[in-house]
C-alpha cells in the first residue's frame, strides 16, 4: 500500500511539472503570436529549432554540461541544508584557475596538464565556497549571504585577471590568452562543440548519487541536512557538515567552469559563466536535489536556451522577446519546484 | 448557576490519546480556580478547548448560562475569554504596545496604526492594574516576569473577563511569583474570573478559592481550597495506582560511571540558574532515578549529561575522567547510550527511513571502504524491529509510524548498543503496558551487564518500580536523594510527591533558601 502511495506521489509531482511546462509553453506561444510577423516560423524555430541540425543539437547538449555540474553542486549543498548562492563566482573562478594552469604549463602533456588544471579549478572554487562554510561554523555567519557576497567580489577579481595580467592583446574580446591546443577536449559530435566533458558529466552525476545515498559521509551529510539536533544527538560531527558540503559544492562548480574552458572556450572570456550559477539552483530545485534528476533538468534548461537562440536566428524574434519567453518558463518551473521545496521543508 | 460550565468534554487526539474523557468542569463568577494534575493529565487540553485553540470531540460549553460554541481564539476573545500560554507568544522585536494591539490595532484614517491612541489605552490598562512596564519598551529587553505581564495586559486590553493562565509560575522567580499573585488578587477584586493551571500545591493553597484535580484525562475531585490539605491534594493528584511488578536482582554497586560535582547551568538574563549545584553519582549496576515536575530542571540535566549543552560551572566525570567539555560524539564513543524525552526532534529524523534512524549512533559499524553496507543495515534493522514488535518495514520514513512505534525504534537503537552509561528520559511515555514492561526488562538487563543508568522520569510509579535510588529535583536543585525501599513504596510515593512539589528540601541549608520552603 505504501509503495502504491509513493507511486502516486511520483506521478503527482511529474504531472505537476508537465502542467507547469504546458502553461509556460502556451504563454510563450501566445507571446510569439502577439509580437511576431511570422509566428509559425518563430514557434517552429523556438521548439523544434534545436533539433534541426547536428550543430544546434550538439551545442544544446554541450550547454547542458556546466548546468549538470552546477546543479550537482547545489544539490549537495541543499541536501545538507547549507545554501551556496555563490555559484556564479565559483564557476568563473574555476575557469580562470584552469586557464591560468594551462597558460603556466604551455608545453605540458595535454592529459596530465588538463587534470592538473581541473584540480586547480576544483581547489580554488572549493576553497572559496568552503570559506563561507567555515564562517558559518566558526561565527554562525549565514553562509547564504556570505557566499553570495564573496561571489560578487570574486567576479570582479576574475575580471581583473582577464583584462589585466592574462589579457590577450590580439583578441578583440575581453578574454585571456588562449590555452595550448593540446588541452582542448576531444570533440565528439562535429561540427558542434560537444566534447568528452558531456559523458564525463554523466559519470559525475552517478558519482554524486553514490556519494549521497550510499557512502558513509553522504549518510551523515543527509542526516545533518534533515535534522541537525538529531545528528548531534547521534554523535555526528555536525560542524564539519557545515563546511564539507560547501567545499564539495564549490569544487563541482569549479570543475564545471574548468571543463567549459578546456572543452568549449579555450580561454576565459569575460562573463562566460553569466547566469549559470543561478540556473544551477533552478536545475537543482527541479531535480529535487536528486543527482540523477539533475541531468534531465539541465537538458531542459539547455533546450529552452537553444530554442530562444534558434528563434532569434531564424525568425523575427528579437533578443528581448526570446529573453522574456525564456524568463516565463524559468519563472514558472522554478516557482513550481520552489513551492514543493518550501512545502516539504515546512512539513519537516 | 456557575459562570462557566463545561459538560462532558472529550478530546481524542489523532494518535489515539484520549486527553479529555467526559470532563465536567465549572467555575463560579469572580473566583480564582486552580486546576492541578500531573503531566499529561489533560489540563492544558481542556483549557485549549475553552480558549478556542482545540475543538472538543464531544461535550458542550455554557458561559453565563448561554450555550456557546467556541470557534477559535478570536471568537474566545470576543466572548471575554483570554489565555496566557506557558510559552509566551510575543514578538521580541516589537514594543510592548505593538505586541498588545497586534491583530486589533486601532486605525487612523482606516489605514495607519494609531500608535498614540494605542499607547494611551495600554497605559490606562497598565496603570489601573499596577504593572511596571513601559508600553514603548521592546519586548526583548524585558525579563520573563515582565513578558508575562505583557501577556496579561494583552488579554485585559481585549476586555477579557475570564483569564486562563497555563502554568504561569514555572518560569518565574519567587519574587515574581509573589508579584503575579498580587496582580491576580487585584484582578479578582476587579471582578475578573481566573483559572490557573499549576503543578504546585503551595500555589494552589496560596491563591485559589477552589481546586479541580485532574488525572489521566478525567476530573478526580473538586474541592474548596480551604477544606483540603496538601497531603490530600497530593494523593488525589498522583493516585494510588498499582506498582509495576518487576523482577529485580540486587547486585553490589561497582565504581562510579557518571559523577556530577556542583554542576551549574546558568542562562544569561535569568535570575535563577537552570541547574544549581547538582551533585549526583551513578554507579555501575545501579539505576539512579531522578523525579521532578516539568520546568524544574530535568530537561536541562538530560542535555548536560548527554553533552548537548555546555555547563557553566562544576564538573562531570565519566569513568573517573573529566568530560565536562567534550562533545556528544566523544561521549557516544566513550559508551553513552541515550533515550531523549524529545523523541520527535532529537530522537529521530522524521523524513528519514527507519533504517537510517536505526544506525545514526552506530553507522560506523556498517562502513566498508567509505560506503555503507545496505544489506547488513537492513538485517540489523529487521532484527531489532522484530525484537520490539514493530510491524512496519525498515524502508518507510519513520514519521509515518505511530508515536509509540517511533519510541520503540529509538529504544531498540539505544538499548542494542553495548553502553556502559545509559541515560533515559521518560522512556515509556506513550507506550502501552506490555511495551513498557519490555523496556524495563531491557533496562534491567543492561544494569545486569554492568551499565550505570540514569533514569529521568515524571512518572513516580515507574521510578519506584525500577530505580535503586531516587533523587528529586525542584527549581533546578536536587532536594532529596533517597534509597528506594520497595517495601514502603506507598509511603515513599507520598514523600517524593512532597519533595517534587517543593514542600520538603533536604539540602535547604546548602541552597539559596527561599523563605516559603517548609520542612
Amino acid at each position: 500500500m505504501r509503495r502504491e502511495k509513493r507511486y502516486w506521489d511520483f506521478l503527482a509531482s511529474f504531472t505537476g511539472l508537465a502542467l507547469t511546462l504546458a502553461i509556460s509553453f502556451s504563454l510563450v506561444i501566445a507571446l510569439i503570436l502577439l509580437l511576431s510577423a511570422t509566428p509559425g516560423k518563430a514557434i517552429f524555430a523556438f521548439f523544434i529549432g534545436p533539433f534541426t541540425n547536428s550543430y544546434y543539437l550538439g551545442n544544446m547538449l554541450n550547454a547542458a554540461v556546466p548546468l549538470v555540474f552546477t546543479g550537482l553542486g547545489i544539490s549537495i549543498a541543499f541536501k545538507a541544508s547549507v545554501f551556496n548562492l555563490g555559484g556564479e563566482g565559483q564557476i568563473y573562478a574555476g575557469g580562470l584557475a584552469a586557464t591560468a594552469v594551462c597558460l603556466a604549463l604551455p608545453a605540458a602533456n595535454g592529459y596530465l596538464g588538463g587534470v592538473v588544471a581541473l584540480i586547480a579549478a576544483m581547489v580554488l572554487s572549493g576553497a572559496i565556497a568552503g570559506l563561507s562554510g567555515f564562517f558559518r561554523m566558526q561565527w554562525n555567519a549565514d553562509e547564504m549571504i556570505s557566499s553570495f557576497l564573496l561571489s560578487a567580489a570574486v567576479l570582479l577579481i576574475v575580471n581583473h585577471f582577464i583584462t589585466g595580467p592574462l589579457d590577450d592583446p590580439k583578441n578583440n574580446l575581453l578574454a585571456t590568452l588562449p590555452i595550448g591546443p593540446q588541452y582542448a577536449l576531444t570533440r565528439i559530435f562535429p561540427p558542434s562543440k560537444l566534447n568528452v566533458s558531456a559523458p564525463f558529466s554523466l559519470v559525475a552525476a552517478a558519482a554524486v548519487f553514490f556519494f549521497m545515498f550510499k557512502s558513509h559521509a553522504g549518510y551523515e551529510m543527509r542526516m545533518c541536512g534533515l535534522n541537525r539536533e538529531f545528528s548531534r544527538y547521534g554523535g555526528i560531527n555536525v560542524a564539519a557538515y557545515l563546511v564539507l558540503p560547501m567545499i564539495l559544492s564549490g569544487a563541482l562548480h569549479g570543475l564545471g567552469g574548468g571543463l567549459m574552458i578546456l572543452g568549449t572556450y579555450h580561454a576565459t572570456i569575460e562573463g562566460y559563466s553569466f547566469g549559470m550559477g543561478w540556473n544551477g539552483i533552478a536545475v537543482a530545485l527541479i531535480a529535487k536535489n536528486n543527482p540523477l534528476g539533475v541531468v534531465p533538468a539541465a537538458l531542459l534548461f539547455a533546450y529552452l536556451d537553444a530554442g530562444a537562440k534558434a528563434a532569434m536566428l531564424n525568425a523575427d524574434v528579437t533578443f528581448e522577446i526570446a529573453a522574456v519567453a525564456q524568463s516565463f518558463i524559468f519563472f514558472f518551473v522554478t516557482a513550481q519546484a520552489l513551492y514543493g521545496f518550501v512545502h516539504r521543508r515546512r512539513r519537516a | 448557576m456557575p459562570y462557566l460550565e463545561m459538560k462532558g468534554i472529550s478530546k481524542l487526539y489523532s494518535n489515539n490519546l484520549l486527553a479529555n474523557n467526559a470532563i465536567d468542569f465549572s467555575v463560579e463568577k469572580n473566583e480564582i480556580h486552580a486546576i492541578i494534575g500531573e503531566n499529561g493529565a489533560g489540563k492544558t487540553t481542556l483549557m485549549k478547548i475553552l480558549s478556542g485553540l482545540e475543538q472538543p470531540d464531544a461535550g458542550s460549553i455554557f458561559l453565563g448560562g448561554q450555550r456557546v460554541a467556541i470557534r477559535g481564539p478570536l471568537h474566545a476573545n470576543r466572548l471575554g475569554i483570554g489565555m496566557v500560554h506557558q510559552h509566551f507568544k510575543l514578538i521580541p522585536e516589537f514594543s510592548v504596545a505593538e505586541n498588545v494591539v497586534l491583530g486589533i490595532e486601532p486605525l487612523r484614517g482606516g489605514l495607519f496604526v494609531d500608535t498614540a491612541a494605542a499607547a494611551e489605552r495600554i497605559r490606562t490598562v497598565i496603570e489601573s492594574h499596577g504593572f511596571s512596564i513601559d508600553p514603548r519598551t521592546k519586548v526583548f529587553a524585558l525579563t520573563v516576569g515582565q513578558r508575562q505581564q505583557v501577556e496579561i495586559v494583552r488579554i485585559l486590553y481585549r476586555d477579557a473577563r475570564l483569564l486562563i493562565l497555563d502554568e504561569p509560575t514555572s518560569v518565574l522567580t519567587e519574587q515574581e511569583i509573589n508579584k503575579l499573585f498580587d496582580t491576580l488578587r487585584s484582578l479578582q477584586a476587579d471582578g475578573k474570573t481566573i483559572i490557573i493551571i499549576t503543578h504546585k500545591l503551595r500555589e494552589v493553597k496560596e491563591i485559589s478559592h477552589r481546586v479541580t484535580v485532574m488525572r489521566k484525562g478525567a476530573v478526580v475531585a473538586v474541592r474548596t481550597t480551604a477544606d483540603v490539605d496538601k497531603a490530600e491534594l497530593s494523593q488525589l493528584m498522583v493516585g494510588r495506582s498499582v506498582l509495576f511488578q518487576i523482577e529485580r536482582s540486587t547486585k553490589a554497586c561497582g565504581s562510579p560511571v557518571l559523577a556530577l560535582e556542583g554542576v551549574m547551568l546558568k542562562q544569561p538574563g535569568r535570575g535563577r540558574p537552570l541547574l544549581d549545584r547538582i551533585n549526583l553519582t551513578v554507579r555501575s549496576c545501579q539505576i539512579v532515578g531522578v523525579a521532578g515536575v516539568s520546568g524544574n530542571g530535568l530537561g536541562e540535566l538530560e542535555d548536560v549529561v548527554a553533552g548537548l549543552r555546555k555547563i557553566t560551572g562544576g564538573r562531570i566525570f565519566h569513568n573517573g575522567e573529566n568530560v565536562s567539555r567534550i562533545s556528544a560524539a566523544a561521549l557516544r564513543e566513550r559508551g553513552l547510550a541515550y533515550v531523549p524525552a524529545d523523541r520527535l526532534r532529537r530522537g529521530s529524523s522524521l523524513p528519514s527511513t527507519v533504517m537510517e534512524n536505526m544506525i545514526v549512533t552506530n553507522h560506523h559499524r556498517f562502513v566498508r571502504a567509505g560506503f555503507l553496507r545496505g544489506g547488513k543495515i537492513q538485517q540489523f534493522a529487521e532484527r531489532l524491529m522484530k525484537g520490539f514488535g514493530i510491524d512496519d518495514g525498515p524502508q518507510v520514513p519513520i514519521g509515518t509510524l505511530s508515536g509509540g512505534n517511533i519510541q520503540k525504534v529509538i529504544l531498540a537503537r539505544e538499548l542494542a548498543s553495548t553502553a556502559n552509561l545509559l541515560v533515559v528520559s521518560e522512556p515509556t511515555w506513550g507506550l502501552d503496558v506490555a511495551s513498557s514492561q519490555f523496556v524495563y526488562e531491557k533496562i534491567l538487563a543492561m544494569r545486569g551487564a554492568g551499565a550505570g543508568i540514569l533514569f529521568l522520569s515524571s512518572n513516580l510509579d515507574e521510578l519506584l518500580g525500577i530505580a535503586d535510588t531516587i533523587a528529586v529535583m525542584y527549581r533546578g536543585r536536587i532536594v532529596a536523594n533517597l534509597p528506594n525501599d520497595h517495601a514502603t513504596s506507598k509511603k515513599m510515593k507520598e514523600l517524593i510527591g512532597e519533595y517534587m512539589l517543593g514542600l520538603r528540601d533536604d539540602f535547604a541549608s546548602q541552597g539559596r533558601g527561599t523563605p516559603e520552603r517548609q520542612t
